[in-house]
């Protein structure tokens, strides 16, 4: 077939946009298209005419999860934070809010499958899953991964790992809050003197389930003297973040 | 239709991977093109889906993007347009291999018929030529209308109007013939 007579052309190049023309035609089509200019001089012009079809059409307006899931798909890497990525950044990951869901569905999931099939990564199951544990990750003005606070779900002990160097300035102590999802929040503990870098451990008042079974973040601010219960933070938090259940 | 942004810029800018000029070109024409998506796939999700993926598209070939070609409004529906008839099609593959017609689908067919027309009225009147259109008769705007705004083949066409496929293809000929000459007489379009 001739197609450079300009009426057939102009035929296909319609059929083409509009969509009726379908099957070996349409390819064979689209084969000319990529070797002639002027095939796709028609295309644009039945592009452009049809649009005018489109002004009719009632606007709607798309959910916003369209956008922020085109920015996932685009840009996985710097779409979610707008902290500067730290060294711990995947573990902050880990516990931000939109990934906390599926982070703990998958440990759970693990932990299940990992019960009912010891074998299957050749360890006992005592070695092999993580203790139900309490768990917060908090980080500094800047979003940096600072402090992580964990304990056992039934146990007293508070163990706080520093991951950057926290500055308590002399004559003030470092007060570990927590905040209840619908109670103002109370004072947990003082931290004692913290290193550089590396764990100290220190006792709670009661066990983790009690304290922070309706906990959803933690916080440390810097207080002039240990505050008692009913106070309440004095001024900004210099840590803050997520406390979440590990089971 | 989007007017306040300068959309032949910002597709430029997109070409040279500016993020925040992408986000403006997609908040200036989102609305339009979700609703083109959906006249075609009358599903939600599936439309969302669509213009997603046809977004996926504009990033990594707004390079392709010729002004002097098209218009970015033109270039954008046609992406979304044909992404949404694939769409619509292989679902429609998917359905005649599982299901038989039924009621529900006789009534889909009925709907069918009807919105579009509402649709090429709308759009003719706002261009202002409707009146050069009119002088098709109703079968024959119908036809152009369905294959149009909810992508059908000819065989769709013919069915959905109850019509032997020849008549069906003559008529979207004839509506296709009467839409270039309406335009050109209109100074509209190319």
């Amino acid at each position: 077939m001739n197609y450079l007579v300009p009426e057939r052309l102009d035929r296909l190049a319609r059929e083409y946009v509009l969509g009726t023309l379908t099957g070996r035609a349409r390819r064979r089509f689209e084969r000319v298209l990529k070797q002639t200019p002027v095939a796709n001089v028609a295309v644009s012009s039945w592009q452009e005419r049809f649009s005018v079809l489109a002004a009719g059409v009632p606007a709607m307006q798309p959910r916003e999860a369209v956008w922020s899931g085109l920015e996932q798909r685009l840009f996985p890497a710097s779409a979610p934070e707008k902290s500067a990525a730290g060294p711990l950044q995947w573990l902050w990951n880990l516990l931000s809010a939109r990934a906390l869901g599926g982070a703990l569905a998958g440990i759970f999931l693990c932990v299940v499958v990992l019960r009912m099939q010891p074998g299957l990564i050749g360890l006992e199951p005592q070695a092999d899953t993580l203790p139900a544990s309490y768990v917060g990750l908090l980080t500094d003005a800047a979003g940096r991964p600072t402090v992580l606070a964990s304990s056992r779900r039934h146990g007293e002990q508070l163990t706080v790992k520093v991951l950057q160097p926290v500055n308590v300035p002399a004559g003030r102590v470092a007060q570990l809050w927590a905040f209840p999802a619908d109670a103002p929040p109370f004072p947990v503990a003082v931290l004692p003197p913290l290193p550089a870098k590396g764990s100290v451990t220190l006792t709670l008042p009661a066990t983790s389930e009690k304290l922070f079974s309706n906990v959803g973040r933690l916080g440390i601010s810097l207080e002039a003297s240990p505050a008692g219960p009913g106070d309440a933070p004095s001024g900004e938090l210099v840590l803050s973040g997520h406390c979440v259940k590990l089971w | 239709m989007p007017a306040a942004e300068d959309l032949p810029t910002l597709l430029s800018r997109v070409a040279l991977r500016d993020r925040a000029a992408f986000e403006r070109l997609y908040r200036a024409t989102c609305a339009h093109l979700l609703g083109v998506a959906f006249r075609i796939l009358n599903n939600r999700d599936r439309a969302e889906e669509v213009l997603q993926e046809a977004f996926m598209n504009v990033w990594h070939g707004a390079g392709g993007y010729n002004p002097a070609v098209a218009s970015p409004m033109t270039w954008l529906i046609n992406i979304v347009r044909n992404k949404a008839i694939d769409t619509v099609r292989s679902r429609k593959t998917e359905r005649n291999s599982t299901v038989t017609l039924d009621d529900e689908g006789m009534d889909v067919a009925a709907d069918e018929t009807l919105q579009p027309q509402q649709l090429l009225d709308d759009s003719l009147t706002k261009v202002q030529i409707d009146r050069c259109m009119s002088e098709l008769n109703a079968s024959q705007r119908q036809a152009l209308a369905l294959a149009y705004y909810r992508g059908m083949v000819h065989t769709d066409i013919a069915v959905a109007l109850n019509a032997p496929l020849g008549t069906a293809k003559a008529w979207v000929r004839r509506g296709l013939d009467k839409l270039k000459s309406c335009l050109e007489a209109a100074g509209v379009s190319a």
